[in-house]
């Protein structure tokens, strides 16, 4: 331990600049991983946080195949009483008129009053206790009344008896608050966001008249749920089945899976950064101490006691780096899961995201990753330091300086590499997952990092000539510097060069991803304006367009004609996909799709109209497989339907996979509902803009709607794809920022040692300004391969992000495209901030008297 | 090299002051030193009597905290950082005990170096190099890199970029002082004759005896003062 103290531990204090950088790579590593981790658990805990306060002492739950079911079918379900009480629930989301703020959403929940106090308990607050009972069972006879929650109620001033004004779908309708709940049991579902009312007036609220969305059931002590599941399971009507609440939340996972996957692998390269970093101030602290630890051993300490010095340096540096990343990750948590709510909200679920909430596995697994990984990467240095021999302590110049040898080895590894990265990622995906895509990447991007040495020491040769012109003697210094200081920069450049790679990639991948989307955008979003009852990417079938507002637009002298959408969620092969209906004839004649196959989709969706028959979108197909003319069976109302594939069309609004029938066909199989959005098609002279107007004049006061112009939905979508993005590129440049302070620490290590050789460029005249331009010169240089590098690779990545990882992941073809203003800017920038990274060590240097160091041994 | 009636370099009442742990230490007091253009001086004292930083004052490398340098006639305390960095780059020529070479160049570029930074083409440069280091018996040596020399080569290659771009004076501190008896005989050999041949004017530290011997004079130190100034080394 006193070894450790002395030789280590101070000389850790002592190099306080390197030391706290190596913390803080490590650190944001593992922050990045953390928060990540806990982000993508609260997404799902929000939802099934929300899901387990709604669901009770609810054991097992019958839904609707389709959607909501009829309450006719009850009478014949007398017999689940044998199994435990049941009590139908309406659950729906309404808004609470009077703010634009989402978070004014309410979940509506249609009770049973009577049939209720088995599942769930509601504590009416104190000032109600002594006409509690009374208040919920004046629920039944007004189909007006509401409970709200205390805690919803408090900040906006509403009390019991105040009149709160409710929108579902486009209608506004007022209530009267009969009570208010206590902060406990479902009142504290998504904090607080919560309306109780009537069944039966829950189901003209939500516009499901005779319409029920769930049973729940609360079984007897005596039955067990999975025995009893599956005998009420074989005793359901077709178009019922039975399932346990939590199965909501695996559905919700499985929905997140590929987001989520894809997020942790890309919080996973700052951490291999941050690896890079220990690997490095291991190896610059080993050779800069290669004296000191020759006397050491010249003094009789063992091999392995120097290795396990430098190891205890790596362990100790990775132990505080956890410490502080996982407290870090905490905090950072906060900002991730703001910049993926968008993205969650609208491609998956609404819930909102739980607060982060670190969990013991959570700081075992930041543990259990970065001190073995970082012990790795401390190996090889430490194992270095183990063989020096103790004659070094009296030969200064016996710094290391053999690697000439391995430069081709490096790039025969690289090749070898490649071409295994490149048979792993034409192989499929393992259980719907791009494993193998992944395992490519990885090795491409140290394929990047094996030519590092190579590409230093070629480039030193060859730029010698140009910088001396352009940095005089001083870029002519540089290159000798850099030429004999390769084995100690080759690390920090891998670094910087794999970060790059990960951004250009990433920057590719985006870049296409997004040019794809604005063609299809522009070829799919035919219509003038498109209306819905609902602000944001809200999907929710209750959200709903009154007959009214259609028949208005219908009749409109300007509109040509207007087609109808809705989606509804349902259960294929375990996983929730939306089936949709629209109108065929209206797309046919008016619209356009982006379809894949078949080439003459026209004439088959015609011949589809009114069929038994589906277009479905590309990552419905490819995650399950299918191809034109297959015949999928779809849970429906009335049972299981059989439904042929017409056509397969390019869809970028959602992952999840949808099924698109023509209106008729939806309404024989999930009966007839309501649109959630209509697009408007205008005849020629008409302007949108007078027409949404004329239509917000004649129905806004009724209707609570929203109409778009075509313009204004480009940009939202547009909007929408950036904000999905902005995690990405979050992690990505934290990556590159940790990668630069790598670089600057090691230029500053390597200028600090070397201090005796710029002393004696002092000495002989060399002013301190051609000192400074000759570190920044080396800067440039390490800037100009990592960048060179990182684009090569980044390029490659690309390829295997944007053809095997997204498509096995989310089931998406993009058209492969080069952002190349992006990529001169970030290179550029790069440049720029690792020249600004030099100036701190050049100028240090520069500044240091160096009459002392000239009489150094 | 100018030649002018100036001596090359004329050092009056210099004190150098360094901040202690505990106190102040006083390196120099009051000390003047003359040395004539071509003269061959030997500073010669017991270690902390003060000759090398006598000797950094003297090649500008340093500034005393009291006392007047001047170097062929120029005075250094009328010059900035960048001044001084000119003077060292023209005037001065500087050898250590420690060799002090840049491992990333090689000898024959370690010797062009001062030339380079006057602003030298290359081409001259490297003939001129070529021409110094030839005298200095390392012709055979250009291409190689200092870790591959030999403690007396590499003191040869600093001897080489001492006077390669012509200097007024050239410092020497302990040049001696890391090498064998018969290669220290040698690499003093050589200043000597460098002296004589080119008239380089030379100063020159060390504490032994037998080294001071081959100087014209001998400026005997002790604690930071000049003791006696001629004569023979103690």
């Amino acid at each position: 331990m006193s070894l450790f103290r002395t030789v280590i531990f101070r000389h850790l204090v002592a190099e306080r600049l390197r030391t706290t950088t190596t913390i803080v790579g490590i650190a944001v590593g593992i922050a990045l991983i953390v928060a990540v981790r806990l982000t993508n658990a609260s997404s799902v805990r929000g939802f099934q946080a929300a899901l387990e306060l709604v669901s009770g002492r609810t054991s097992l739950e019958i839904v609707g195949a389709g959607g909501a079911f009829d309450e006719h079918l009850l009478e014949n379900l007398g017999w689940l009483r044998e199994y435990g009480d049941v009590s139908p629930v309406i659950d729906g989301e309404v808004v609470a008129v009077g703010t634009a703020d989402r978070s004014d959403r309410l979940r509506l929940l249609g009770i049973d009053v009577l049939r209720e106090p088995p599942f769930r308990d509601y504590t009416l607050s104190d000032s109600t206790v002594a006409s509690g009972t009374r208040d919920f069972l004046n629920l039944l006879t007004d189909p007006h009344a509401v409970i709200l929650t205390e805690k919803y109620a408090g900040p906006r001033g509403l009390t019991r008896g105040d009149a709160v004004r409710l929108a579902v779908g486009d209608r506004v309708q007022t209530f009267t608050i009969h009570g208010l709940l206590k902060d406990e049991g479902p009142a504290r579902v998504l904090d607080g966001h919560l309306a109780v009312m009537d069944i039966a007036a829950a189901q003209l609220a939500v516009n499901r008249p005779g319409l029920l969305d769930r049973l729940d059931i609360r079984l007897h002590r005596d039955r067990e749920v999975g025995e009893s599941a599956r005998e009420i399971g074989r005793r359901l009507p077709p178009g019922l089945r039975v399932q346990r609440p939590a199965e909501r939340t695996e559905h919700v996972e499985r929905m997140l899976e590929a987001f989520h996957l894809n997020l942790q692998a890309l919080s996973y390269i700052a951490l291999l950064v941050g690896l890079f970093l220990i690997y490095n101030t291991v190896s610059v602290s080993v050779i800069a101490r290669r004296e000191e630890i020759g006397m050491l051993r010249a003094l009789g300490v063992s091999r392995r006691a120097i290795q396990g010095l430098f190891l205890a340096e790596a362990g100790l540096l990775t132990a505080i780096g956890c410490v502080v990343g996982i407290v870090g990750g905490r905090l950072l948590a906060y900002g991730t899961i703001e910049l993926t709510r968008t993205t969650v909200q609208t491609l998956y679920v609404a819930a909102a995201a739980a607060p982060p909430r670190l969990t013991t596995p959570d700081v075992l697994l930041a543990l259990a990753l970065g001190i073995p990984l970082a012990l790795l990467a401390g190996a090889a240095p430490a194992r270095e330091a183990a063989t020096v021999p103790p004659i070094a302590a009296v030969r200064g110049t016996d710094r290391a300086n053999a690697l000439g040898g391995r430069y081709g080895l490096g790039v025969g590894g690289a090749l070898g590499l490649l071409l295994i990265a490149v048979v792993l990622a034409r192989q499929p995906a393992m259980n719907g997952r791009p494993v193998l895509g992944w395992a490519a990447a990885v090795l491409i991007v140290l394929s990047g990092a094996l030519v590092v040495p190579g590409v230093l020491r070629t480039t030193t040769v060859l730029v010698r000539k140009v910088l001396h012109s352009w940095f005089q003697l001083e870029g002519w210094l540089a290159t000798g510097n850099l030429a004999a200081g390769i084995t100690r920069i080759a690390i920090s450049v891998a670094a910087l060069a794999m970060s790059l790679s990960m951004m250009v990639a990433v920057a590719i991948m985006i870049g296409s991803f997004r040019e794809t989307v604005e063609y299809w955008i522009g070829e799919t979003l035919g219509g003038d304006l498109y209306v819905s009852s609902a602000t944001g990417p809200d999907r929710q079938p209750d959200f709903t367009i009154a007959p009214e507002v259609l028949q208005w637009l219908q009749q409109h002298p300007g509109v040509a004609a207007v087609d109808q959408f809705r989606r509804e969620s349902v259960i294929y092969r375990g996983v929730p996909v939306a089936v949709a209906f629209g109108q065929y004839t209206t797309l046919l004649d008016y619209g356009n799709l982006v379809v894949k196959s078949p080439a003459d989709w026209r004439t088959a969706l015609r011949q589809a109209i009114g069929q038994d028959a589906a277009m479905v979108t590309e990552p419905f197909a490819l995650k399950n497989g299918h191809r034109v003319g297959d015949r999928i069976e779809l849970p429906t109302r009335g049972g299981t339907v059989a439904l042929r594939i017409v056509g397969i069309y390019f869809d970028y609004s959602s992952d999840r996979g949808m099924v698109v029938l023509d209106r008729p066909t939806f309404v024989r199989y999930f009966g007839d509902r309501p649109p959630t959005s209509l697009t408007v098609y205008l005849r020629q002279g008409y302007s949108p803009d007078a027409v949404r107007d004329d239509a917000l004049n004649q129905l806004g006061s009724r209707h609570r709607i929203f109409i778009r112009t075509n313009q204004s939905l480009r940009r939202e979508v547009l909007r929408i794809f950036d904000s999905t993005f902005a995690i990405t590129y979050a992690l990505e440049a934290v990556a590159i920022i940790v990668a630069m302070m790598g670089v600057a620490t090691t230029l500053l290590t390597l200028t600090l040692d070397r201090r005796r050789d710029l002393a004696v460029l002092r000495l002989v005249g060399t002013t301190r300004r051609q000192i400074v331009r000759m570190v920044v010169a080396e800067a440039l240089m390490i800037a100009g391969v990592s960048q060179a590098i990182g684009l090569a690779i980044g390029v490659a990545l690309s390829l295997i992000l944007v053809f095997v990882i997204n498509q096995q992941s989310f089931g998406w073809t993009i058209q492969w495209h080069v952002p190349w203003v992006f990529l001169a800017q970030m290179s550029i920038l790069t440049l720029l901030a690792t020249m600004a990274s030099a100036l701190l060590p050049a100028r240090r240097v520069a500044r240091t008297e160096f009459v002392d160091q000239l009489n150094e041994a | 090299m100018t030649q002018s009636s100036e001596p090359a370099l004329r050092a009056e009442g210099i004190t150098k002051i360094y901040a202690g742990a505990d106190a102040p230490v006083e390196a120099l007091r009051g000390v003047s030193l003359s040395v004539a253009q071509g003269e061959f001086v030997a500073v010669v004292g017991p270690s902390g009597c003060g000759k090398s930083t006598l000797l950094h004052i003297s090649g500008a490398m340093d500034r005393p905290t009291a006392g007047r340098v001047s170097i062929g006639g120029r005075f250094v305390d009328e010059l900035d950082e960048d001044g001084l960095t000119g003077l060292r780059r023209r005037q001065i020529g500087f050898v250590f005990q420690f060799f002090n070479l840049l491992p990333t160049l090689t000898v024959l570029e370690n010797i062009a170096l001062p030339l380079l930074l006057t602003g030298a083409s290359p081409a001259v440069a490297a003939a001129e190099a070529r021409l110094v280091s030839a005298r200095v018996g390392l012709s055979g040596r250009l291409t190689h890199f200092p870790r591959q020399l030999s403690g007396g080569e590499a003191q040869r290659v600093a001897i080489a970029r001492s006077i390669v771009h012509r200097p007024l004076l050239v410092i020497a501190d302990e040049p001696t002082g890391n090498l064998d008896s018969v290669t220290g005989a040698q690499v003093l050999q050589l200043l000597a004759e460098l002296n004589r041949e080119r008239g380089v004017t030379l100063v020159l530290a060390t504490h032994e005896a037998h080294v001071a011997a081959a100087a014209h004079r001998i400026v005997h130190m002790r604690d930071g003062l000049v003791e006696r100034d001629g004569g023979a080394a103690a």
